[in-house]
């Protein structure tokens, strides 16, 4: 059965009517206005009955009447069918609303034209939330392309979506070489063969490795070179996509600082030593002399014996040519140490017997030792031993406290000082160097390691805050106590180095 | 008792005790080694009278205290010094104190002997004191007025500014008097121009 006509088209006028935000209205042939629903009233502030019958051209600014803009509009869906556009339309108050308007044109069954039904929409809002979103975006890739991170974004196959400018001169790779695919060719083996894999682990047990954390890994350029770099990687879930960004930081030129000062304070440690031997050079030269002179006199007597060779003399002689030979060697060893010591030698930690690191420095430092009348003891514990130092820079620190200890002592009527050595807390072995001088102030003693800071009249006050710099970069500490029965002691504590089968 | 002539050396370095030893005792010497001054002070009562071979720079006590302490106890053994390190105000104070030499290590084996023989000459008395004198006097003789001023000056122990100073001349001018002097003397090193002076009785 045909629904009643006049139902339908009573049906038809609520359907009109209830459309609140569109406007909906009918013209003739002509361009007048014919049928005007709640929307269009709502939407242009004009009732039915001041419209009816009026030319809708009267919605349009003077401007665009002028250009025939009204006619032209239905002419071109008379043409056409139907026309959809935008444009600005006035309310009755005056004011204007961008318009998305959709023009139908209507035929009678002979195919003459019997008007156009109109459908018009206020998108002033939305063509703003639109502007205002374009602005964001803009905005937010004019910030991504100033930010000095590179950043990168991935979906959850691994696949980039989008490549920043920094991440661009960064990597070498335009936005077209890189967009689409996998994000691991920004990286070196074996992180570009497994990066799917951590991608696949992490969208499974959802366990993060190093998003939100933030980690220093290796990236790799279009030129195949690597570079450390800082990388820090967030999630975001929009809709159902899931996005991965990683923000990328260059570190060779952070690195390249760091490696600066480290050549500054290696430099440091250097000049300290070298200035410290300068001081010392009356005493080696001192110490030197000694061999020399002796060689000079088993040669000057040997040569004397020759003069008239007896065979009950050869045995000796052989005796003074040993002992010039032994003295010889004894010269070399003390320009050995010396050399090996002022030499500008690379930061180099290595496995180090203590006993024999200390047994060496002491060649050095106790020459100042037996200059100022001092007896020395060793007590070296086998057990605290080997440790992982940089053996010349231990040194420095060895000789440096042993000349303090003889300097203080200087004036005292007991002189004796003690190198110990026995295994710390874990991991540690502790150094001791102990003296019967005067003791130190308890006012400075806080202040001791401190670069400038002396206690001797003309002390730069640069050896125990070098020696400290040294300790430290080595992994232990130095400190000071007062020794039992008067005096000082000097300890550190150096890393044990881990062998195998130590328990 | 050996006839031969003995020399005590007093050092704290045990390769210069043997090493210096060796030469004495194969040039015909007898030879005692005491490896600090304590020990030889202790002893010198009654050892045996000889040449005193003294190291400047040892522990505890250096070789001109045992020198100073030697004459306080009015030993008489004629002292030879060694040093390792030549310095002048050393030497000074040394030939000042009455040593008969002063040698620097490394030192020839002639220098050692000519210095040890010089002791046994003063020991022997073969020539006196003032006989010495006068052969140093010959020698200074050479000298103009000014020159030897300034030796006067260098065996007070005062040095080129100050002998400037007090003779009212330049440094410069110092300078060329002492290379002069040296010269004139036939010496090498300054301990070597100080030895003839003070046998002069200059500096006192």
């Amino acid at each position: 059965m045909m629904p009643d006509t006049a139902q339908l088209a009573e049906e038809l006028s609520l359907l009109i009517d209830g459309a609140r935000h569109y406007a909906i209205y009918m013209l003739d042939p002509l361009g007048n206005v014919t049928i005007w629903n709640h929307g269009a009233e709502r939407l242009t502030g004009w009732r039915e009955e001041e419209v009816r019958g009026e030319h809708y051209s009267r919605f349009f600014p003077a401007d665009a009447i002028a250009e025939g803009e009204p006619s032209a509009i239905l002419a071109r869906a008379a043409a056409a069918g139907q026309l959809e556009e935008e444009g600005w339309l006035f309310r009755k108050d005056g004011s204007e609303f961008l318009a998305s308007i959709t023009v139908t044109a209507l035929y009678n069954p002979d195919g003459s034209l019997r008007g156009f039904a109109k459908v018009v929409c206020d998108v002033t809002e939305r063509r703003a939330d639109e502007e205002r979103l374009r602005a964001r975006e803009n905005l937010l890739s004019s910030v991504l392309s100033t930010i000095p991170d590179a950043m990168v974004v991935i979906d959850e196959n691994g696949l980039m979506v989008s490549f920043s400018a920094a991440a661009q001169a960064l990597f070498g790779y335009s936005e077209q070489e890189t967009i689409g695919r996998n994000v691991s060719m920004l990286m070196p083996s074996p992180d570009r063969e497994r990066h799917d894999g951590y991608i696949r682990r992490y969208l499974e047990t959802g366990e993060k490795r190093i998003i939100g954390t933030g980690r220093i890994v290796i990236g790799e350029r279009k030129d195949g070179t690597t570079f450390p770099m800082e990388l820090a990687i967030g999630e975001a879930i929009t809709g159902r996509e899931r996005l991965f960004t990683g923000f990328v930081r260059d570190l060779t030129e952070r690195r390249r600082t760091e490696e600066r000062l480290e050549a500054l304070q290696s430099e440091l440690i250097h000049v300290a030593r070298v200035s410290a031997m300068g001081t010392m050079a009356s005493t080696i030269a001192h110490e030197l002399n000694q061999p020399i002179a002796a060689i000079a006199n088993y040669a000057e007597a040997v040569r004397d014996m020759l003069a008239s060779p007896a065979p009950d003399d050869f045995p000796l002689m052989r005796e003074a040519l040993d002992e010039t030979a032994k003295e010889a060697l004894r010269a070399g060893h003390i320009v050995r140490r010396l050399r090996d010591f002022v030499t500008r030698g690379e930061v180099e930690k290595t496995i180090e017997p203590l006993p024999g690191l200390i047994n060496e420095a002491s060649v050095l430092g106790l020459m100042a030792a037996r200059e100022h009348g001092v007896e020395t003891t060793f007590d070296l514990d086998p057990y605290a031993s080997p440790v992982f130092v940089d053996r010349v820079q231990i040194q420095q620190v060895v000789i440096n406290l042993i000349r303090n200890a003889c300097e203080a002592m200087s004036n005292c009527p007991e002189r004796r000082l003690t190198v110990t050595t026995r295994p710390d807390h874990p991991g540690f072995v502790r150094v001791s160097v102990s003296d019967t001088g005067p003791g130190i102030d308890p006012a400075v003693a806080d202040q001791l390691f401190n670069a400038f800071v002396s206690t001797k009249n003309e002390g730069m006050g640069l050896g125990l805050s070098i020696c400290r710099t040294i300790v430290e970069a080595n992994g232990g500490r130095i400190w000071t106590e007062p020794r039992e029965g008067g005096g000082s002691v000097f300890n550190f504590t150096l890393q044990r180095a881990q062998t195998e089968g130590a328990s | 008792m050996s006839d031969r002539k003995l020399v005590h050396i007093v050092d704290d370095e045990e390769a210069i005790r043997r090493s210096v030893g060796f030469m004495l005792k194969t040039a015909g010497y007898q030879v005692e080694t005491w490896s600090s001054g304590q020990d030889f002070l202790k002893e010198v009562k009654h050892v045996a009278h000889g040449c005193v071979l003294l190291d400047v720079r040892m522990p505890e006590i250096d070789g001109l205290a045992v020198q100073g302490q030697l004459t306080e106890r009015g030993v008489t053994m004629p002292v030879v010094i060694m040093t390792g390190h030549g310095d002048v105000s050393t030497a000074i104070r040394a030939m000042k104190a009455g040593a008969v030499d002063f040698l620097e290590k490394p030192f020839e084996k002639a220098a050692l002997i000519g210095a040890i023989e010089e002791s046994f000459d003063r020991i022997a008395s073969t020539r006196s004191a003032s006989a010495r004198a006068a052969d140093a006097e010959t020698i200074l003789g050479a000298l103009t007025a000014r020159e030897r001023d300034v030796l006067e000056g260098l065996a007070k122990g005062l040095p080129n500014k100050t002998i400037a100073y007090d003779l009212g001349i330049s440094p410069r001018t110092v300078e060329v008097h002492r290379a002069n002097l040296m010269t004139k003397l036939d010496v090498r090193s300054l301990s070597d121009a100080l030895r003839i002076a003070f046998a002069a009785g200059l500096g006192t």
